[in-house]
């Protein structure tokens, strides 16, 4: 990588870190605050602040580790393998191998979202997109040992699982018939940042 | 289990970039390249939801909520108990906290079942913090259509599920 080549790099990565959205939520987090502030008083805003700087310090190297976690996986992984098992044509299958992957991918969902994005990027099918997240989201294994079963209790969170269990396969069920356009992120902006990864990952493909 | 999750979490990173590494073919690079573009486009929006959620988690009135999710509101419980789990913006610190608030002040398995479903499929955090920047708007538009129904359906199937365990009880 030239230097200028570098340079356009790290510009466009501020550019998309500090671009219009997040002066929304910027916002929208300030607002709250405001309010929270008028309507609950000084106390509960300090201890709301606390709690975030908290769960965020706690969180970051969470996201670091995860984020490397999906960067190695998305250079690694088969492509062409991969989407023989979850792709256009894995069927009813499909749903069921992304349903169980979702049970089991470890993490919240800056392991889970990362996985997605290099999934869906591989050319998986939008059923198993769809039904890879929401088996996480409502079955995920670890969510339901750490966080279920020592509030809710045993036989509720038993109940939960088994009553969710088709859901996520109904989900892809239901996206592959929906007559929505889908366009990912990856395809969608093809930035200077995408540009100097990407070439790169397709030699790898060929590789293969 | 908690050492366990953390032992993958922390240990998946060094084992995957250690083989990427051992390839030699420069994927170990790339892989980095990719995690930290990703990085930069997450956290800073991640500061400001992280902040606004714990705002907003202050301001939702549980125990008011709770008074409507009783087993004799059938339905309507189910109903409430869904929107509720739409409305909490925070992981599942809160989340649960609020659950189980809910449970202790007499809510019905299927309104729980419900708000904990509807939580976890649509939590607004998660929305706006992961999903927007990492899959776009085309995405989300086509999972929130395609599981709206889920958290209605999994609290009718709890009902469901409990009545004919009573019917077969009497019977």
């Amino acid at each position: 990588m030239t230097s200028e080549t570098k340079r356009q790099w790290l510009m466009a990565l501020v550019r998309d870190g500090f671009g219009k959205s997040f002066w929304w939520f910027f916002a929208f987090a300030l607002g709250m605050g405001v309010v929270c502030y008028q309507l609950l008083g000084p106390q509960a805003f300090h201890e709301a602040v606390r709690a975030d700087l908290g769960l965020l310090a706690d969180m970051l190297p969470r996201v670091i580790a995860a984020l490397t976690v999906a960067g190695m996986v998305w250079v690694l992984l088969p492509r062409d393998r991969m989407s023989r098992l979850i792709g256009k044509e894995s069927g009813f299958r499909g749903l069921v191998i992304a349903t169980a992957a979702g049970i089991i991918t470890p993490g919240g969902p800056a392991s889970a979202y990362p996985l997605l994005a290099v999934i869906g990027g591989a050319g998986a099918d939008r059923g198993a997109l769809v039904a890879y997240i929401t088996s996480w989201a409502i079955l995920g294994i670890q969510r339901i040992l750490i966080w279920d079963v020592p509030l809710m209790g045993v036989e509720f969170s038993l109940t939960r699982f088994l009553i969710s269990l088709p859901l996520p396969i109904l989900a892809g069920l239901i996206a592959r018939r929906l007559p929505l356009s889908l366009s990912l992120m990856e395809e969608v902006q093809p930035d200077p940042v995408g540009s100097i990864s990407r070439p790169a990952a397709n030699t790898e493909t060929h590789r293969k | 289990m908690i050492s366990v999750g953390m032992l993958i979490i922390f240990g998946a990173p060094v084992v995957l970039g250690g083989y990427a590494l051992s390839r030699q073919d420069g994927s170990f690079r790339q892989g980095l390249v990719r995690a930290v573009e990703q990085f930069v486009k997450l956290v800073p929006r991640m500061f400001c939801a992280l902040v606004a959620a714990g705002f907003v988690a202050k301001l939702i009135p549980s125990e008011f909520i709770s008074r409507f999710l009783g087993d004799e509101a059938g339905v309507t419980a189910i109903v409430i108990g869904s929107v509720a789990g739409l409305l909490i913006p925070s992981g599942p610190v809160v989340a649960f906290s609020i659950a189980a608030t809910f449970a202790k002040a007499g809510a019905a398995n299927a309104a729980l079942i419900a708000f904990i479903t509807a939580w976890t499929l649509f939590a607004v955090h998660r929305v706006v913090i992961f999903e927007i920047p990492l899959l776009g708007f085309s995405f989300l538009r086509l999972r929130l259509l395609s599981v709206i129904l889920l958290p209605f359906l999994a609290g009718l199937m709890t009902m469901g599920v409990k009545q004919a365990l009573a019917w077969v009880a009497v019977s």
